[in-house]
């Protein structure tokens, strides 16, 4: 009975929590750049991430290690200090634009400038860590993200042509504008396949004590979760095709992005559209600080545990306090939140590699799975996905600088 | 026992569980017609480092010497006092007494236990 | 691979910082022009609130403004520069005085201004695909 409830909770707050500003600026643009043409990358990106939140759940409940553990054992501490370098950097990236997504929301809902929220919304997010639990935090924020449901309401009030939107599942090269095209494809994957998900699942795993019982369960959190997930972002690109493509608006902005859902839930559609940026990027704001400071913390053998009163582990809430300060910075500065997105999330695709040929090795090896090792689908999706990723992130942003 | 696999960057618990960090390095006797042998676990910052980079290792011996418990050598543990090798290493040690939680209980008190709601470690105990 | 990765950060600021074509910067201005239409519509029929609405409108404004500088600084040959030029300046100005409207609730007066607002887009569309290269 318990572990049926915990299944459910454990679906629930996949869904709730995948949608965030990558996921929804990516999409928005994708829909009303190239209509349903870019629906295969979310497709694609879905599939891999179930592969890699599985994988990252029985790492877990087999080896007892997280990621960032048994990269560290396994690899060595040079190597290991390279990937945290690529990882934390990126991550700390999509941190200035998760509190950017907070920031902005609060912008068109109430007309002061997001510059003006970036500190009040640090604090908010560094006091839900200070005081917080783990499962305050994963339950609370992703019960609250259930409001990116709205977006598959509004997509479907919007009688989008399903036989187009099921040619959209199929990969095609568009006629012109093909570097931009490969751009958005790979800031498509890089919002889909975000690394700090899977160390924040490993670590949540280790924190709720999981062990091999849990494998089946695991299985079907990943991939129930991430479906379900993914049709949000799908629901994102629909809209944005049907509210914004015929218009020819390319969504740059937030503030055109916030009328995504208008045509279909009128005021409803606004303020739905506004509150679900804002519950959907608070969710990936909490995660990113737990999963940077998880890295400095599993990385280097502290005492790590968002249950503790931080000073029972204080160089790890040092971490956190310190990044979410800085994270701010930016965006005091005026920096937009929309341009740092994208910049992340194509930078997510590029160094995908870094953080998923090491994890693929680990899911490889006896001495942390034991026979629960990974088969050879799990690895041939997770490659290929992952080389297609990078292959287009070299491809597409030379082109883009050069071409378009 | 393969030295790197087996010890090498694993973690360290004390006594009592504790986290006292991860073996950073190894120090070991090589005798002239014996096998190596390890004499101490090495947990500190610029042995760390050394690793990657020995400009890196200077540079956190600087860094050591003006913030912190300013602690600028690395802790050694005598081989003798690991009771097992497993998944993770316990050794027969109190944490606090090796020195391996300095940094931890300098930023506690330094500034953690300054913030409001960062709690205390005295109360805790 | 690894090096790959790392050089993909600078390469992509590049990118952000690119410099668009005529054609691109065109379809930016009715992009604009579009999202202003779309606010406005909305606000006229009490989806969006004042305030989001007339920063909106405000926005379109100040972006219009910077696009219609850097088309003025480098003109298209095939393109009618002059007209273009009279369209934006009298958009620009539009926009202006719909967010006007907006602040004091004239919803036939933004009516109006709508409707010469997507006359002007139409004649911007035209240029647009002028000046489109050729497939």
């Amino acid at each position: 009975m318990k572990k049926i409830l915990q299944l459910t909770l454990g679906i629930v707050t996949s869904v709730g929590g995948f949608l965030e500003i990558g996921s929804v600026a990516t999409a928005a643009q994708a829909g009303a750049l190239f209509g349903y043409k870019l629906l295969w990358a979310i497709l694609l990106g879905t599939i891999c991430l179930i592969f890699l939140v599985e994988m990252s759940g029985r790492l877990a409940a087999v080896s007892k290690h997280t990621i960032v553990e048994a990269t560290r054992e396994r690899f060595g501490f040079p190597f290991f200090s390279a990937v945290m370098l690529g990882m934390v950097l990126v991550a700390f990236l999509v941190l200035v634009a998760e509190l950017g997504g907070i920031g902005l929301s609060l912008q068109i809902l109430t007309g002061l400038g997001f510059r003006w929220w970036a500190v009040p919304v640090s604090l908010a997010v560094w006091l839900l860590m200070w005081k917080g639990t783990f499962s305050l935090i994963e339950n609370g924020a992703s019960l609250l993200g259930l409001v990116t449901v709205s977006f598959v309401v509004a997509a479907v009030k919007m009688h989008p042509e399903w036989g187009s939107v099921a040619h959209g599942l199929i990969p095609t090269v568009p006629g012109d504008q093909k570097a931009k095209y490969g751009f958005v494809a790979v800031s498509i994957l890089g919002a889909s396949i975000s690394p700090y998900l899977m160390y924040f699942y490993s670590s949540g795993a280790i924190e709720d004590k999981w062990d091999t019982s849990y494998i089946p369960m695991n299985r079907i959190i990943a991939g129930f979760g991430m479906t379900f997930g993914g049709f949000l972002s799908m629901a994102v690109l629909i809209a944005a095709a049907l509210a914004f493509q015929p218009r020819g608006i390319s969504v740059e902005k937030f503030e055109q992005a916030a009328l995504l859902m208008t045509p279909a839930l009128t005021h409803w559609g606004f303020y739905l559209f506004a509150l679900a940026m804002l519950f959907a990027c608070l969710g990936a704001a909490l995660e990113i600080s737990l999963s940077i400071a998880y890295f400095f913390a599993q990385g280097l053998g502290w005492s790590w545990s968002e249950d503790l009163t931080p000073s029972r582990d204080s160089r790890f809430s040092f971490v956190y306090t310190a990044i979410i300060l800085v994270a701010a910075v930016p965006l005091i500065l005026g920096v937009d939140p929309m341009k740092v997105t994208m910049l992340s999330m194509a930078l997510t695709a590029a160094t995908l590699p870094l953080a998923i040929v090491p994890f693929l090795i680990l899911m490889n090896d006896p001495s942390y799975l034991g026979g629960h090792r990974n088969g050879w689908i799990s690895n041939s999706v997770v490659a290929i996905v992952i080389l297609i990723s990078f292959v287009l992130a070299v491809i597409s942003i030379p082109l883009q600088i050069i071409g378009g | 026992m393969k030295l790197v696999r087996d010890v090498l960057d694993k973690k360290l618990t004390d006594r009592e569980k504790c986290e006292m960090g991860r073996v950073d390095g190894l120090l070991m006797r090589v005798g002239e017609r014996s096998q190596p042998r390890i004499t101490h676990i090495v947990i500190g910052g610029s042995t760390l480092w050394m690793r990657v980079h020995p400009a890196l290792a200077r540079l956190s011996v600087r860094l050591a010497r003006i913030w912190g418990p300013r602690r600028t050598e690395p802790i050694t543990i005598p081989w003798s006092r690991v009771e097992s090798v497993g998944k993770d290493i316990r050794l027969d040690v109190k944490a606090r007494d090796t020195g391996a939680l300095d940094w931890e209980l300098w930023i506690a008190r330094h500034v953690i236990e300054r913030i409001p709601g960062g709690g205390s470690e005295e109360e805790e105990e | 691979m690894r090096l790959k990765g790392f050089l993909a950060g600078p390469l992509l600021f590049l990118i952000a910082c690119k410099q668009p074509t005529t054609a691109e910067k065109l379809d930016s201005v009715r992009s604009w022009l579009e999202t202003a239409g779309m606010a406005a519509d909305a606000w006229m029929h009490h989806t969006t609130p004042d305030r989001y609405t007339r920063q909106t409108l405000e926005l379109s404004q100040k972006t219009l403004a910077q696009l219609a500088a850097d088309l003025r600084k480098s003109p298209t040959p095939g393109i009618d520069t002059a007209l273009l030029d009279t369209v934006l300046t009298r958009s620009g100005a539009r926009l202006t005085e719909m967010a006007r409207l907006v602040q004091t609730r004239n919803s036939p007066g933004l009516r109006g201004q709508l409707d010469s607002l997507r006359a002007e887009e139409a004649i911007i569309r035209r240029l647009a695909d002028a000046a489109a290269p050729p497939e």
